[in-house]
């Protein structure tokens, strides 16, 4: 696709109908949780949308991300939208390596000052630039020298939007997130570990479409796609109403699809679209799949204690700690029963001495 | 495959969404029939229980027509067994579900010749009767 | 850390801390009180008899008040039930008492314990509104009183608008929900709360005294 054309002309030069476009533009208002009604609205922004320049940053990262977004073999809208874009720089994905590959990221740069999205993947280790490089430069530098024009800063992944595993206690590398770093220009967060594929491509189809960032939280993640807890959204909610609970992963509750909540589900705490969205095109997702959420899109989720502990458990240390508290305080009560009763055995020999 | 297949797993029918869609799909159906507006309803933005679009296809069934688009992908629009509500499933071309709406009109816009194609038919006829004179070239095949 | 880490973790930490060894230092203490002078001989063998039937008897109000103080006897009996049904099962709370004891219990449906916390919470709110009324009663209320029934019906509250998510952010809800129950767990073992536990060992105690001088408790 020409850097000129827009993504409509891209389109009807690949001999795509005005039909085919419509359908489209279905989907990708579907994919990002716009009303069928606002069809009409993203077909006409589509037409005349043209292609943003998008350097992709990966950090301290497992390539999830990545793969997640790139698991399409065939045309999907996903890979429409990704072909509509043009991707200057991607480690994982670019044929170029070495002085070439940084060349390009500084020549798609400079032609786009201003106007390109950066997008990151990974965290960002400050406890020693060395712990993760390229061409020699740190993650750190890396990150603010492309930041200086970029337009907006999509932090794919919960370690780009919040340190994520990296980040999990003792945090080795002195892991953080982008929006710890920069703090002059607009930040999506799009958590999850991984995030879905659709709710990635879903905020670069709005930004195709809109210009715009979409909505955003207060911890800066979509509300189109965070808004709402798993808990809400959940088909299993009913099992929780009426308190039918799975207890161990092979029992009967289990085997009938019920409430996960005993087994550790973090879905009453979680925000995200699995619920609705779904993953691997609306196959399924892990609650539908008998294991609950383990809150992968929300900040610090490895450390809130195991997966399988329930919410309402609390983490409230050990229970020798409370024998301990028990002890100590039937050891006060005894100390304090028995001074009482010296003091009252003294004050009534006095008496009697007295009288 | 077979060892999996031994896990004795019933799911529960859950049929939450069902009936609140079939009265949604009523309300709109009211309206169009009187002469208004027509509606289009998302099903991905519903959350599903496993087996329950399914159902939800069961339950409206099909209706006299059912026409097959070969755009980007196959598109499948299906009356359902009440005229003038619609269901239609977008594949791309691994024939993976793409987006799938129920779609309550006298005749789904998608169904409709586009105004820019049928403009750029004219536009290729025009190329063809002009190029063989006014002779159209015959095809025995 | 959140509000909801901090809630979950230390706060919870240490008001069970707070609660137990408060708890066990009060109730060991004022029982290990108790030592009186046998002087003369006791009416009855028994003092276990007399004082496990006065635990019985005080149930139910003594006849000649009977009357007058029925409005508190079946009020009161109804916020304590419907209280312990909406705290001990709930299936959330039982999660949280398996965690603690080891083992757990089954539960009752959502929809039940929803009409028993709304139950507890409005006949707590019209005694409250009583207390705070009604001359005599105003009277003889302290601080120690408007607390201890102000820390019971925070929780209930906070309670209901978690499970409802009304009020804000659902982790918002639960925090505040978990911090109200751990400031009655700090609060338990030092003020009025406390009945809970001493209940049982006083009225054993009043029955076994009055049953060595032969009077009825």
């Amino acid at each position: 696709m020409r850097k000129d054309q827009s993504l409509g002309e891209y389109l009807f030069a690949q001999g795509v109908s005005r039909r085919g476009f419509l359908k489209f533009c279905s989907a990708t208002a579907s994919l990002m949780a716009l009303p069928p009604s606002m069809v009409g609205r993203v077909a006409a922004a589509l037409e005349s949308a043209r292609r943003p320049s998008v350097i992709w940053l990966s950090f301290q990262e497992c390539t999830g991300c990545t793969e997640s977004l790139t698991r399409s073999h065939a045309p999907t809208v996903e890979s429409l939208i990704f072909d509509a874009i043009s991707l200057d720089y991607h480690h994982t994905l670019q044929a170029a390596a070495g002085f070439a590959a940084e060349e390009a990221r500084e020549a798609a740069m400079q032609e786009n000052s201003g106007k390109y999205l950066l997008v990151v993947d990974g965290s960002i280790p400050m406890g020693n630039p060395a712990y993760s490089t390229f061409a020699g430069i740190s993650n750190l530098d890396m990150l603010k020298e492309t930041a200086a024009n970029a337009a907006a800063i999509i932090a794919v992944g919960t370690c780009a939007a919040f340190g994520g595993i990296p980040h999990a206690n003792p945090n080795p590398t002195g892991a953080v997130s982008v929006s710890d770093i920069i703090k002059d220009k607009p930040i999506i967060n799009v958590s999850g570990c991984p995030p879905i594929p659709v709710v990635i491509t879903g905020v670069l189809a709005h930004f195709l479409t809109f210009g715009s960032i979409p909505d955003l939280d207060e911890l800066g993640r979509p509300k189109a796609f965070f808004g709402q807890n798993i808990h809400d959204r959940c088909y299993r909610r009913p099992f929780y109403e009426r308190g039918q609970f799975a207890k161990t992963f092979d029992d009967e509750g289990a085997r009938l699809g019920w409430c996960l909540y005993e087994l550790g589900c973090k879905g009453p705490t979680t925000y995200n679209a699995c619920a609705t969205l779904k993953w691997n095109e609306g196959t399924s997702f892990p609650i539908g799949s008998g294991h609950g959420c383990i809150g992968c899109s929300e900040p610090d989720f490895w450390d809130k204690g195991s997966f399988y502990r329930p919410i309402s458990a609390g983490l409230w240390g050990s229970r020798e700690a409370l024998l301990g508290a028990a002890a100590a305080g039937a050891a006060i009560g005894i100390g304090s029963a028995l001074a009482a009763r010296s003091r009252k055995k003294k004050a009534a020999a006095e008496e009697a001495k007295s009288s | 495959m077979s060892a999996l297949e031994g896990i004795a797993v019933r799911v529960e029918a859950m049929s939450g969404n069902v009936m609140p869609l079939l009265h949604e799909i009523r309300h709109a159906l009211r309206r169009v029939a009187e002469g208004g507006q027509g509606t289009t309803i998302d099903l991905g933005s519903l959350p599903m229980a496993p087996g329950e679009d399914k159902r939800i296809e069961e339950m409206l069934g099909q209706g006299e027509v059912r026409a097959e688009l070969n755009a980007l992908g196959p598109t499948l629009v299906q009356e359902t067994r009440y005229p003038g509500v619609w269901f239609i499933t977008h594949r791309n071309t691994e024939q993976e579900v793409i987006a799938r709406f129920i779609e309550v009109t006298r005749m789904p816009e998608l169904l409709l010749a586009q105004a820019d194609d049928m403009r750029r038919a004219v536009s290729e006829l025009d190329l063809t009767l002009n190029s063989g004179n006014g002779q159209v070239s015959h095809d025995d095949h | 850390m959140t509000l909801l880490d901090f809630a979950r973790g230390p706060a919870l930490q240490l008001s069970l801390v707070i609660l137990i060894a408060g708890s066990l230092w009060r109730l060991v203490g004022t029982i290990l009180l108790n030592a009186r002078k046998d002087l003369s001989r006791p009416r009855h063998k028994s003092a276990l008899a007399d004082g496990m039937k006065a635990i019985a008897t005080r149930s139910l109000p003594a006849h000649v008040f009977e009357k007058r103080i029925r409005f508190q006897h079946f009020s009161g009996y109804a916020w304590h039930i419907a209280l312990f049904v909406s705290v001990l099962f709930f299936a959330p709370h039982i999660l949280f008492f398996e965690s603690v004891l080891g083992f757990g219990w089954p539960g009752l449906p959502n929809g039940i314990i929803l009409a028993t916390a709304a139950i507890t919470i409005a006949i707590l709110v019209a005694l409250l509104i009583r207390r705070a009324s009604h001359p005599v009663q105003r009277l003889i209320s302290n601080a120690d009183d408007y607390i201890s029934i102000v820390l019971v019906i925070v929780p209930l509250v906070t309670g209901i608008l978690a499970f409802a998510h009304v009020g804000g952010r659902y982790e918002t809800l639960l925090a505040v929900h978990l911090l109200s129950v751990e400031a009655m767990f700090v609060w338990f073992p030092f003020g009025k709360l406390m009945h809970a536990a001493l209940t049982f060992p006083s009225r054993f105690q009043a029955g076994s005294s009055f049953g060595r001088k032969g009077v009825r408790a």
